[in-house]
């Protein structure tokens, strides 16, 4: 028999101390995301940004720079990123409903807004968090291209393709039809070349346990 | 006491003063029924002792709670002498930093802007619009009218100009009297011919730009045509960054290229679409600016070997940017031929952009004046009725937390005597 464990009492408690003051001395996002331009470093962590962004963070700004000038912080503008002007050809851009500011910046600098996205001319339908709101990356739409970005038409998403299965997997696969069923199954088995699956645990759960019920060989 | 006095009767008088020149001002200014105060006096009052307001204030910020808009509201409608300006401004900064600063009421702003004008304090007020981010003043545009009117009457058209700009910033040109009197300070403060850095030009260029592409008609285009030019010039200069960071202007290369647009669609445009003048005379200059500058750049290359530290400050501007510098000849070319064009079909206008402006202003500004006095006077109404909701409910709250805290004492009186 295991011995039963010790009432470390006090132990418990200081760890409970020990969470709570953690909890009480996090970082604002202001001292998080506080950098110095000339060494790009950031002064919380002490940590360089990657080399590959410093031309972007002397040019661009960041989100809540644009959005501290702004009346009522910028609700219902919209905004879009250096990267995806320069990724894609469809725009992209979010439209904020929400913005919750650090008012513990000098400039009002930094903080966090929800909104809702636009990803390729594809209007989302959700108020979402918007992330990477600390890059300097952010651009601002002026109301006079408002329209322009608005008025964007995506093309319609080329339909499926199917295409048959390699030989020996469409023998298993009519095998395992004639022994379930009995007869020869009517139209060729056909392979989707996309499928909307989000891959994650439960769905490979799921998948062994059904394979689990099916017993015998397929051949 | 004896002080304020005085300095409350040398006010009033100075706004006598003022008030007289405006009955006879040219009919391009706003009217004295605009500018009246009577509307905005008018309203109910809230007396409250600043004293114990600030004291409250302080007390709220030491104990890290919020303070609610409605303290700062009763603080800067209560303002009376020229220090309590100065008081108010350090308790709007105060409220920008706490962590109600989106609640500060539009009729907060429009009674600071008022109290400045009223007191003589009319540098601190644009001191306050031009710092909006660390005060968190932010205007609506009759606010803006009121203010770009008081330094138009005065003749300070460099202020009104960095009042318009401020407008730019918040593209607030939904108004048409907004648009006509920022058109009549810009084509005065142009008229002036001031010596202007580049960042300047940016800014004026950007005023006119965004001013015109709200203004639908023949000054509207001329000014759209001034603006992208001056844009154009920022552009050749500085890169396409140094026009568009931190101002609402669109990102993409070309800003001469849509300046001669502006000229090809007037050109092609059926009807009594023109162009006045000095804009196109303003667009040549710049062009011819341009290309003289460029000319002695690539004379002055070949001579000298600091070409190491050019190349370091160069490399800001790209290669885009380097393929609009070497469209320039080719902008000058074509806009030769435009305005050729322009004027062989009479489409040209010898008035002055001033003297257009001032012949607009006389048109429109009378009707437009007496919708934006309709609209303002339902919007004090609608102002007056949330400020009385505010006060109901901050009164309610606090007879709450009185009746939270008598049942507290009588708990603790009846547990102590048990």
């Amino acid at each position: 028999m295991v011995k039963k464990r010790r009432l470390r009492l006090i132990a418990d408690m200081a760890r409970k101390v020990r969470a709570y003051r953690e909890l009480k001395s996090r970082p604002r996002d202001s001292q998080k995301y506080a950098l110095d331009y000339e060494t790009m470093k950031r002064p919380h962590t002490g940590k360089m940004l990657p080399v590959l962004a410093w031309p972007d963070v002397r040019k661009e700004s960041r989100l809540f720079s644009l959005l501290a000038g702004m009346r009522l912080f910028g609700m219902g503008r919209l905004f879009t990123r250096k990267s995806w002007l320069e990724d894609h050809t469809e725009p992209s851009y979010w439209q904020i409903t929400k913005v919750k500011v650090d008012y513990t910046a000098e400039n009002m600098d930094h903080g966090r807004a929800w909104g809702i996205l636009t990803l390729k001319g594809k209007p989302g339908s959700e108020v979402k968090e918007l992330d990477k709101v600390m890059y300097h990356d952010w651009r601002l739409v002026p109301k006079h291209m408002e329209q322009q970005l608005k008025d964007f038409e995506p093309l319609p998403e080329p339909p499926v393709r199917y295409v048959p299965y390699p030989p020996l997997i469409r023998a298993m696969l009519l095998a395992q039809h004639k022994k379930a069923f009995g007869s020869m199954v009517a139209e060729e088995p056909v392979l989707p070349l996309r499928r909307d699956v989000l891959l994650n645990k439960d769905y490979f759960r799921k998948r062994e346990q059904e394979t689990q019920r099916t017993e015998g060989t397929p051949v | 006491m004896a002080a304020s006095v005085w300095k409350r009767c040398v006010t009033a008088a100075v706004k006598v003063k003022r008030l007289s020149p405006s009955l006879s001002a040219r009919r391009w200014m706003l009217s004295a029924a605009y500018t009246d105060t009577i509307v905005w006096e008018s309203r109910k009052k809230d007396p409250q002792n600043l004293s114990v307001l600030a004291t409250t204030m302080d007390r709220t910020y030491d104990k890290n709670l919020p303070v609610s808009s409605l303290t700062v509201s009763r603080f800067v409608d209560n303002i009376s002498s020229r220090e309590e300006v100065d008081q108010a401004e350090y308790y709007l900064y105060k409220f920008r930093h706490s962590p109600n600063c989106w609640y500060l009421r539009d009729w907060t702003i429009h009674s600071w802007i008022r109290q400045c004008l009223k007191y003589g304090a009319r540098e601190k007020a644009l001191h306050t619009v031009k710092n909006k981010i660390q005060y968190g003043i932010f205007p609506d545009d009759f606010t803006f009218n009121l203010l770009i009117d008081s330094y138009i009457k005065d003749g300070d058209f460099t202020s009104a100009c960095s009042v318009v700009e401020e407008v730019m910033l918040q593209e607030a040109f939904d108004l048409p009297s907004t648009r006509i009197l920022s058109l009549h300070a810009l084509a005065s403060y142009r008229a002036m011919r001031p010596q202007l850095t580049v960042s300047g030009e940016r800014a004026l260029g950007a005023s006119l730009l965004i001013c015109g592409l709200r203004q639908d008609n023949n000054v509207g285009l001329s000014a759209q045509l001034l603006g992208n030019a001056l844009l154009g010039k920022v552009e050749m200069l500085k890169g396409i960054h140094g026009v568009f960071k931190g101002m609402p202007l669109f990102w993409g290369h070309g800003y001469l290229d849509r300046a001669l647009a502006v000229m090809e669609r007037v050109a092609t445009a059926s009807g009594d679409v023109k162009l006045s003048k000095d804009t196109l005379d303003g667009m040549n200059d710049v062009l011819q600016e341009l290309s003289s500058s460029s000319d002695s750049d690539s004379s002055g290359a070949e001579s000298a070997g600091e070409g190491g530290e050019e190349e370091k400050e160069e490399d800001t501007i790209d290669e885009d940017d380097h393929a609009e510098q070497a469209k320039l000849p080719h902008y000058v070319s074509r806009f030769k031929e435009l305005s050729s064009q322009l004027e062989s079909l009479g489409k040209v206008d010898s008035a002055s952009f001033q003297a257009s402006v001032a012949v607009l202003a006389q048109q429109d500004l009378a009707a437009v004046e007496k919708s934006d006095l309709e609209q303002y006077l339902i919007r004090v109404q609608a102002w007056e009725a949330e400020n009385t909701q505010l006060i109901k409910r901050e009164k309610e709250m606090r007879e709450k937390a009185e009746q939270e805290k008598q049942e507290r004492l009588a708990a603790k009186a009846a547990a102590e005597q048990a």
